[in-house]
C-alpha cells in the first residue's frame, strides 16, 4: 500500500496513473458509449472536427466517426500493447529462469537462441513475420512479442543466477524437490519483479510498433487501432492533418503516461528500499 | 589494436552458431510464408502461364525440396558466396554493399545525434532534478519518442522541405549531379539531415532519461557528496564525476539501440526514398526473397558485433577498471 | 556524365528543346524488357526506349498510328498480316533495324515468353522477310486481325536480334536490364533504389525529336514523398496517381502545377469483386446478384475515387466504345431488393441479423482497392452478410486467391487492353489452371459464355466479332461471375513548363518524344 501511496504522491506517478485510468475507461467503455462498429460509415466524408454535434472530431475519407475510432482504438491499441508485453514476459521468463537453473548446455542453447533474436533488427523481424503469416490482431501481437522476449529471458536469467545459490533454494534442492519445481516455484517469483518492470517499455514501445506495422499496411484490417487511423490519415495529411494528429495524440498520452507511470512506480520502489 | 583484432575474430567465430540458427529460421519463416519468390516475379508482371511458372521455379531451383536449398546455401556460405537475389537479377553480396554505406551513414549519424544530444540534455536535466528544465526535457522527449517515426519524417518533410525548401526532401544525394569528393560528401549530408532528425530523435529519449537517472544515481553516491564536502563547484562536480559515471550504462545502450535503429530505418527509408538496408529488406520480404533477406541478415549482424565492438572498446577507454571482455554480451 | 548535367541558361533560351525532366517512379521492375514483360510498370521507363509497331491514338484509324511498322493488313483468312517497316531507322548501337529484328521478336520473344504474347501470338507460326523492311506474320490457325490490330501498342515491342541471338535464355539475359532499342531515349544508367537516366537519342528516326535532352525517373516508393517532392520542383511530373487522389483538389491550386486526367483512356483499370464459386452461398446467382445490389457505386466513384473514376455497368469498359454496349441487365443501390433477394435464395437473417459470414481478401496493389475492401465489408454487413477483411502482402495475396482459391470475394484491380480477347474473357472462361494471376480462379463454369469465347476467338469479321462481344456483355451481366464496380484512369500531376503531356491514350507508357519543357 505505501508502495501506490508514493506513486502518487511522486508528480509522475500521479500524472502517470491518471493518464492510464483515463485510458483503461475508455477501453473498456468504448463498445457502452458507441456501440455500433467504429468502421462502419456514418456521415459525410472529412468532415473537420468540431463543427457537427454530432461528429465532434470529425470523419474521416470514408465518412467514419473519429472519436469512435479514437475510443475504440484506445481498446485494441492497448490490447495489444498489453498482450504482447505479457506474451514477451511469460515466455521470456520462463526461458530465462530455465536456462538460468539448469545451467550447462541447456543454458548455453536457450542463450544462444535468445542471442540469435537479438541480432535481428525487432521490426524487421516483426515485419518478416507478419507479411508471411498475413495481418490479423494474433499475428501482430505475436510478431511484436517475438522482438521483445529476449530482453525479459536475459533479466529473469541474471536474476536466477543470483539468487540460485541463495539459502532457500539450496534448502529445497537439499530436500528434493524436482529442479524444475524449485525453478517455477522458488526461483521465478523472485525474479519477476524486474522482469515486470521492464514490460511497462515493452507497452509503449508494442504499441508503436503496431502503429509502424499498420503504416506499411500490415495491420489488422476488421479493428479499428491508433497506428491504423494514423497510416489512414498520413494519405490526407497536408488536406485533413486532424486525422493523423488526433489518434498520434492518442499514442502520445499512453507512451508518455506509460513512462511516466513506470518512472513514479520505480521511485516509489527504491525509495521504499532505501527506507526500509 | 592487435587486441581489438583479436576480439573482434573471438567474437566472430563465436557467434557463427548464432548466426546459424538465424539462417535457419529465416529460411524456414520464409519457407512458411504462403507465395514464393516466383509467385511475387510473376504478379510484378501482371501474370503468365503455369508452364512460364514452372520453368522460372525450376532455373531458381525453387522446384527443390527444402533441405536441399539449405543445404546447397550454407555450402555456398561457406565460400563467402551469399548467393543470386531473384528479386534483383544480381549477385547478393553486390546488392547488398551498394546500399550498405548509405544505412551506416543513417544509422551512425542518427545514433550520434540520439546519443551526443542526448546526453548532453540528460546531463542538464540532471543537473539539477525536479527542476523546471528537468521536467520539461523528460516529458518532451518522451513525447517525441511517442511519436511514430513515419509521422514525425512526413512532417518534418513537409516543413523543411517542401514550405520552407531549406533541404531536399528526399533522395540520398542530388540525380546524377556529377558532384565529386567534397561537394558530394556535403550534399549527401544536406540529405540526410531530415531523416537523420526524424530516426534520432526517437531514440534521443531513451539516451536522456538514461543520462539523468545515472545522474541521479550518481548523484546519491558517497563520493559526489565528498567532493562537495572538498568544496568543488556543481558545474564542475557535474561535469568531471558524475556525468563520466552516469556515461557507462549509455554506451551499453549505444550497442542495444544498433539493432534496433536498423528495424526503425525501415521505415525511415521508405519515407524518405533513401535506398538502404531497411528498405532492401522489406523488399526481400514482398519478393520471398529468402537468400536476400539472410544476406542482409547476416550482414546486419556483423554490423550491430561490430557496433558492439566499438562499445567495449569506449567502455574500457571510460572506465579502466573494466576489462575489454566483460561489458556487454 | 557532366555534360548534360546543367543546361545553361544560354541553352535554355534556344529553344523549347532540350533540359532535364525528372518523374516520379513508384517502382524498379526486375525486368525491363517490355518484349517480355508487357505490363505498364515496365512500359512506364521502357517505353521511352523500346518502341513498338504502332501506338496508341487519339485521331489515328482505328486508334492506332505508326511506330516501327508504317502499315498493317490482315488477310480474310485470318492466316498472315502483313506489316510494311519504317526505313532508315537504326538501333542505338548503329546497328540498322531490319525485318529480321521484328521476326526475332515475334519468334523468339513474343509468341513463348511475353505474359500477354502467348495469348495473341498462340498460332503464329512463322514471320517471313521478303525484304528488310517487309514482315509477314503466318498462323497455323485463323487469328482474328482486329485482335491482333488492337493488341499491337501492347505486345509488339521489337528488340534487337543482334543483342540477343544466341543467349541460351534470353528471359534472364542481362541485356534486359541494359535496353538497346529505336526509341527517342536511349538506356544510360540505373541506380537501384535511385533512379533510371534516359538520354537524347541524337540519331532518332523522326525528324527534330526529341525535345529534351534527358529523362530521370526519380524512384519514389512513398506517395506523399512524390506530391512533395513536386511541389519544391525537385520532380517535374508524376503519372499512375503517384500523387494520392486525396491531394489532387490541393495541389491543383498550388501555383506552377497542372493535373490531367486524360491520357489513359487505353489502360483503363477495372474494379471488380472476384467471387469464388467454390462457395455454395456464392454460386448462387441471387446472392451475387443481391451483392450487387448492396453497393452503391456512386459511393465508390464519389468517396473512394473522388469523382476520378466512372460507375461499371460490365465487364468491358465505356471507354472501349468499339466493343462497349450499355444494353445489359444492371444492379442499382437498392439494400431492400438486395435483402428480398438473399431472403429468396433461402439465406434468412439469424438472431444477430447475420445470414453467413465470409471472408474478404482486396488486392494489395492500390489505396483504392484496399479502401474499397473495408467500404465492401460495410456494405455487406448491411444486408446481413458478415464479412472478415484478409489484408495480405503481394506475393500472399496472389497465392491466396489465384493459386489456392483460399477465399469467399476478393477485391481485384483488372485491366482492360484494347480488345476483350487480350486479358479480359480470361477472367469468366473455364478452363485456366491454378497460378494465374488475373484470371477466373473463382471456379466459375459456364459453357454459353465459353463457346462465345472461342466463337469470337474464330470469327474473322470484325461486325460479327465485335456484335459476339456485345452477346458477351450481356450474358456476363445476366450471371454475375463478378460484379464489376468501376473503372479509372489514372492521374497525371505537372510543373507548368511540361509540354504535350496526356496527348494521347497510352500517354504515360508511350515515348514521350514531343515531351518539351519551357522555360
Amino acid at each position: 500500500m505505501t508502495v501506490l501511496k508514493r506513486l502518487l504522491r511522486t508528480p509522475e506517478g500521479l500524472a502517470g496513473t491518471i493518464m492510464l485510468c483515463l485510458l483503461a475507461l475508455a477501453a473498456l467503455l468504448a463498445p457502452i458509449i458507441f456501440p455500433s462498429d467504429p468502421l462502419s460509415i456514418a456521415g459525410p466524408a472529412l468532415l473537420p472536427p468540431f463543427t457537427d454535434a454530432a461528429f465532434p472530431l470529425g470523419t474521416d475519407r470514408l465518412g467514419r466517426d473519429v472519436l469512435a475510432g479514437l475510443v475504440h482504438g484506445a481498446r485494441a491499441s492497448l490490447a495489444v500493447g498489453i498482450a504482447a508485453a505479457a506474451v514477451a514476459v511469460i515466455v521470456g521468463a520462463l526461458v530465462g529462469t530455465i536456462a538460468g537453473f539448469a545451467g550447462g548446455l541447456v543454458d548455453e542453447a536457450l542463450m544462444r537462441i535468445v542471442d540469435a533474436f537479438q541480432i535481428v533488427p525487432s521490426f524487421l523481424l516483426a515485419l518478416a513475420f507478419v507479411s508471411v503469416t498475413g495481418a490479423s490482431l494474433t499475428v501482430v501481437i505475436i510478431a511484436i512479442a517475438l522482438g521483445a522476449w529476449t530482453g525479459p529471458a536475459r533479466l529473469a536469467r541474471a536474476e536466477v543466477l543470483s539468487i540460485r545459490e541463495r539459502d532457500y533454494v539450496a534448502a529445497a534442492r537439499v530436500i528434493g524437490m524436482h529442479p524444475l519445481e524449485i525453478a517455477l516455484r522458488q526461483v521465478l517469483p523472485h525474479a519477476l519483479p524486474p522482469v515486470l518492470a521492464l514490460s511497462s517499455v515493452i507497452v509503449a514501445s508494442a504499441v508503436l510498433i503496431e502503429a509502424a506495422l499498420s503504416f506499411l499496411g500490415l495491420g489488422d484490417p476488421n479493428i479499428v487501432t491508433w497506428g491504423s487511423m494514423i497510416a489512414e490519415g498520413r494519405n490526407v495529411l497536408r488536406s485533413a492533418p486532424f486525422l493523423s494528429i488526433i489518434p498520434g495524440f492518442g499514442l502520445v498520452v499512453t507512451v508518455l503516461g506509460v513512462y511516466l507511470f513506470s518512472e513514479g512506480l520505480s521511485d516509489a520502489i527504491s525509495a521504499r528500499k532505501t527506507t526500509n | 589494436m592487435q587486441r581489438a583484432f583479436h576480439l573482434l575474430r573471438r567474437r566472430l567465430i563465436s557467434s557463427i552458431p548464432v548466426l546459424l540458427i538465424v539462417i535457419v529460421g529465416t529460411f524456414l519463416l520464409l519457407e512458411a510464408a504462403p507465395g514464393d519468390a516466383v509467385d511475387a516475379y510473376v504478379l510484378s508482371i501482371g501474370g503468365g502461364d503455369p508452364a512460364l511458372v514452372q520453368s522460372l521455379r525450376a532455373s531458381y531451383g525453387l522446384d527443390q525440396s527444402l533441405g536441399a536449398r539449405l543445404w546447397l546455401y550454407l555450402t555456398s556460405l561457406a565460400r563467402l558466396d551469399l548467393g543470386w537475389s531473384v528479386t534483383f537479377g544480381r549477385p547478393i553480396l553486390d546488392v547488398i554493399l551498394e546500399r550498405l554505406p548509405n544505412t551506416i551513414w543513417l544509422m551512425g549519424s542518427a545514433l550520434a545525434l540520439s546519443f551526443g544530444l542526448g546526453s548532453i540534455l540528460g546531463i542538464v536535466a540532471g543537473a539539477r532534478p525536479g527542476s523546471m528544465s528537468d521536467r520539461v526535457l523528460s516529458v518532451g522527449s518522451l513525447a517525441l519518442y511517442a511519436v511514430p517515426s513515419f509521422w514525425l519524417g512526413l512532417v518534418l518533410s513537409i516543413v523543411f522541405a517542401v514550405q520552407l525548401r531549406w533541404l531536399p526532401t528526399s533522395g540520398i544525394e542530388t540525380i546524377a549531379s556529377g558532384k565529386q569528393g567534397f561537394e558530394r560528401a556535403l550534399d549527401i549530408a544536406r540529405h540526410l539531415i531530415l531523416p537523420v532528425g526524424a530516426l534520432g530523435f526517437i531514440y534521443l529519449a531513451l539516451f536522456l532519461r538514461m543520462m539523468r537517472a545515472g545522474m541521479a544515481q550518481a548523484w546519491r553516491q558517497d563520493f559526489a557528496l565528498a567532493q562537495r564536502a572538498k568544496g568543488l563547484s556543481r558545474r564542475r562536480i557535474v561535469l568531471r564525476h558524475i556525468a563520466r559515471n552516469a556515461l557507462l550504462p549509455l554506451v551499453t545502450m549505444l550497442g542495444l539501440q544498433a539493432a534496433s535503429m536498423l528495424g526503425g530505418s525501415v521505415v525511415i527509408e521508405s519515407v524518405f526514398a533513401i535506398p538502404g538496408f531497411g528498405r532492401l529488406a522489406q523488399e526481400a520480404v514482398a519478393g520471398r526473397d529468402a537468400p536476400l533477406l539472410i544476406g542482409i541478415i547476416i550482414v546486419s549482424a556483423l554490423l550491430v558485433i561490430l557496433v558492439n565492438l566499438l562499445v567495449d572498446i569506449a567502455y574500457a577507454l571510460l572506465d579502466p577498471r573494466v576489462g575489454a571482455s566483460g561489458a556487454t554480451t | 556524365m557532366a555534360s548534360t548535367a546543367m543546361p545553361s541558361l544560354l541553352m535554355a533560351q534556344e529553344a523549347a528543346n532540350g533540359g532535364r525532366l525528372i518523374v516520379a517512379s513508384d517502382s524498379e521492375p526486375r525486368n525491363l524488357n517490355p518484349a517480355i514483360v508487357a505490363s505498364n510498370g515496365v512500359f512506364f521507363i521502357s517505353s521511352k526506349v523500346i518502341e513498338p509497331l504502332a501506338e496508341a491514338s487519339f485521331e489515328g484509324e482505328n486508334g492506332l498510328e505508326p511506330r516501327l511498322a508504317i502499315s498493317w493488313e490482315g488477310s480474310d483468312d485470318g492466316l498472315s498480316a502483313t506489316f510494311k517497316l519504317r526505313e532508315g531507322v537504326t538501333w542505338h548501337d548503329g546497328t540498322p533495324f531490319t525485318s529480321a529484328d521484328v521476326a526475332f521478336s515475334a519468334l523468339e520473344v513474343w509468341k513463348p515468353l511475353q505474359n500477354l504474347g502467348r495469348l495473341v501470338f498462340e498460332n503464329l507460326e512463322a514471320v517471313e522477310t521478303p525484304d528488310d523492311h517487309t514482315a509477314i506474320f503466318k498462323f497455323s490457325k485463323p487469328t482474328p486481325f482486329q485482335l491482333i490490330r488492337n493488341a499491337l501498342p501492347v505486345v509488339s515491342s521489337v528488340v534487337a536480334r543482334h543483342v540477343f541471338e544466341g543467349e541460351a535464355d534470353i528471359a534472364a539475359s542481362p541485356a534486359n536490364n541494359r535496353l538497346v532499342g529505336t526509341g527517342p531515349f536511349k538506356f544510360t544508367e540505373h541506380r537501384p533504389g535511385e533512379y533510371y537516366r534516359l538520354e537524347r537519342n541524337e540519331d532518332y528516326w523522326a525528324e527534330g525529336l526529341p525535345k529534351v535532352d534527358e529523362i530521370i525517373f526519380r524512384v519514389l516508393p512513398d506517395r506523399a514523398a512524390a506530391a512533395g517532392a513536386l511541389e519544391a520542383d525537385e520532380i517535374q511530373l508524376a503519372a499512375f496517381s503517384q500523387v494520392p487522389l486525396t491531394d489532387l483538389e490541393r495541389i491543383s491550386k498550388v501555383e506552377g502545377i497542372k493535373v490531367y486526367s486524360k491520357g489513359y483512356e487505353g489502360l483503363t483499370y477495372q474494379l471488380a469483386v472476384d467471387v469464388n464459386h467454390r462457395r455454395k452461398e456464392l454460386a448462387d446467382r441471387k446472392v451475387r446478384q443481391a451483392i450487387a445490389h448492396a453497393i452503391d457505386k456512386d459511393f465508390v466513384v464519389k468517396t473512394i475515387f473522388l469523382g476520378y473514376a466512372a460507375p461499371s455497368t460490365g465487364i468491358i469498359p465505356k471507354n472501349a466504345p468499339e466493343f462497349y454496349t450499355a444494353d445489359v441487365p444492371t444492379y442499382d443501390f437498392d439494400l431492400d431488393k438486395a435483402n428480398a433477394l438473399l431472403d429468396e435464395a433461402g439465406y434468412a437473417k439469424d438472431a444477430n441479423g447475420i445470414r453467413f459470414k465470409l471472408r474478404l481478401l482486396p488486392a494489395p496493389y492500390f489505396t483504392e482497392t484496399r479502401q474499397f475492401g473495408d467500404y465492401l465489408r460495410q456494405a455487406l454487413s448491411s444486408v446481413g452478410i458478415d464479412a472478415t477483411v484478409v489484408n495480405n502482402d503481394s506475393a500472399a495475396h496472389q497465392k491466396a486467391v489465384y493459386t489456392d482459391h483460399d477465399f469467399d470475394l476478393a477485391v481485384a484491380p483488372t485491366v482492360y487492353r484494347n480488345d476483350p480477347a487480350i486479358s479480359t474473357t480470361i477472367l469468366v472462361k473455364s478452363g485456366t489452371p491454378a497460378g494465374v494471376p488475373f484470371s477466373n480462379q473463382g471456379g466459375y463454369v459456364n459453357p454459353r459464355i465459353d463457346q462465345l469465347i472461342e466463337k469470337a476467338n474464330e470469327t474473322m469479321d470484325v461486325a460479327e466479332r465485335t456484335e459476339l462481344f456485345k452477346e458477351f456483355q450481356r450474358l456476363v451481366a445476366e450471371d454475375l461471375p463478378l460484379i464489376n464496380v468501376a473503372e479509372w484512369g489514372f492521374i497525371t500531376v505537372a510543373r507548368d513548363d511540361v509540354r504535350n503531356v496526356s496527348n494521347n491514350p497510352r500517354w504515360a507508357v508511350s515515348n514521350w518524344a514531343d515531351i518539351a519543357l519551357t522555360p
